[in-house]
């Protein structure tokens, strides 16, 4: 069975850790559009790092195979590439971020 | 170890992976394409509904969030039932796993009541486009949910068969992966349908 040694010693407290950051990070979101600030440019990165951090540490792609990063980030760019495009031709001014 | 649940051994594929956890990377390959579709969907069909609801009118934002916070929580007790067995203690993986399939109820029963409300508002796939559009992504999200739940019930009852030890744990971290990804979508979906 493919696992890296990494994954087996990796203390729990990282868990928790990540699972601190994205808790307080939703809490940010969710302020965030109670103020008077640009939702695009601040949520959207935001979003990321949550999703990036699930996916490194709670997936486990930061430790193991670089193959399983290869094939995973294919189907994310090809699924960003998508997402990019469409808005490019139906939806152009959501790309023009103020 | 019960006859139910023999291990066949793996098929070491030409890349020295188990072709097991191959298959599930492609697959979150693929569905992470499959929902980008979704959300793209959603993303330009926005504004263009010519009748109510719209979207601020009917989306509660501090219910989904509460609803955000339950499946991560579920992403960090699935991760540590992955722990758990990696270092041998299959009672505790147990727990967590248990633990998972309740968050996991937790999140589609208020992904239900919050369809209900939204249905009693006059919202549906038929209403408008923002009916028709949200429906599809979070119905098929939900969709996804609902069967990883089922997953990891299948893993539970594998634990407490025996099937599941600290040299044989594949199977918890396989529905692992499909069970953060499921997070991982939500992620997304919760900023573009909700805050944004």
């Amino acid at each position: 069975m493919e696992m890296s040694q990494d994954t087996r010693r990796r203390p729990r407290l990282s868990y928790l850790g990540v699972f601190g950051i994205l808790a307080a990070l939703t809490v940010v979101e969710v302020g965030v559009t109670y103020l008077p600030l640009p939702r695009i440019p601040v949520l959207v990165p935001l979003a990321l790092i949550k999703a990036a951090l699930v996916a490194l540490f709670y997936m486990h792609l930061k430790s193991d195979r670089r193959l399983f990063s290869v094939i995973f980030g294919m189907g994310l760019l090809m699924g960003i590439g998508l997402i990019l495009a469409l808005i490019a031709l139906y939806a152009p001014p959501l790309l023009d971020i103020k | 170890m019960s006859q139910a649940f023999v291990s066949h051994p793996s098929e070491v594929t030409s890349l020295g992976v188990d072709n097991r956890k191959l298959s599930i990377w492609t697959l979150l390959g693929s569905e992470s394409v499959f929902f980008s579709s979704l959300i793209v969907t959603y993303i330009v069909m926005r504004g263009k509904s010519v009748s109510g609801p719209l979207p601020h009118e009917a989306l509660d934002v501090p219910l989904t969030a509460v609803n955000t916070f339950v499946l991560i929580c579920s992403s960090l007790t699935m991760v540590t039932a992955l722990a758990a067995i990696q270092r041998g203690q299959v009672h505790s993986l147990r727990r967590w796993l248990f633990a998972t399939i309740l968050l996991g109820l937790g999140f589609l029963s208020g992904q239900a009541f919050e369809f209900t409300k939204l249905f009693g508002q006059g919202l549906s796939l038929s209403r408008n486009v923002f009916g028709a559009t949200f429906f599809t992504l979070t119905g098929f999200h939900g969709a996804h949910v609902f069967a990883g739940v089922i997953w990891i019930c299948f893993v539970l009852a594998r634990a407490f068969h025996g099937g599941v030890t600290r040299d044989n744990h594949l199977a918890v971290e396989l529905v692992g992966l499909y069970w953060h990804f499921v997070d991982l979508v939500w992620i997304i979906i919760f900023t573009v349908v909700y805050l944004i």
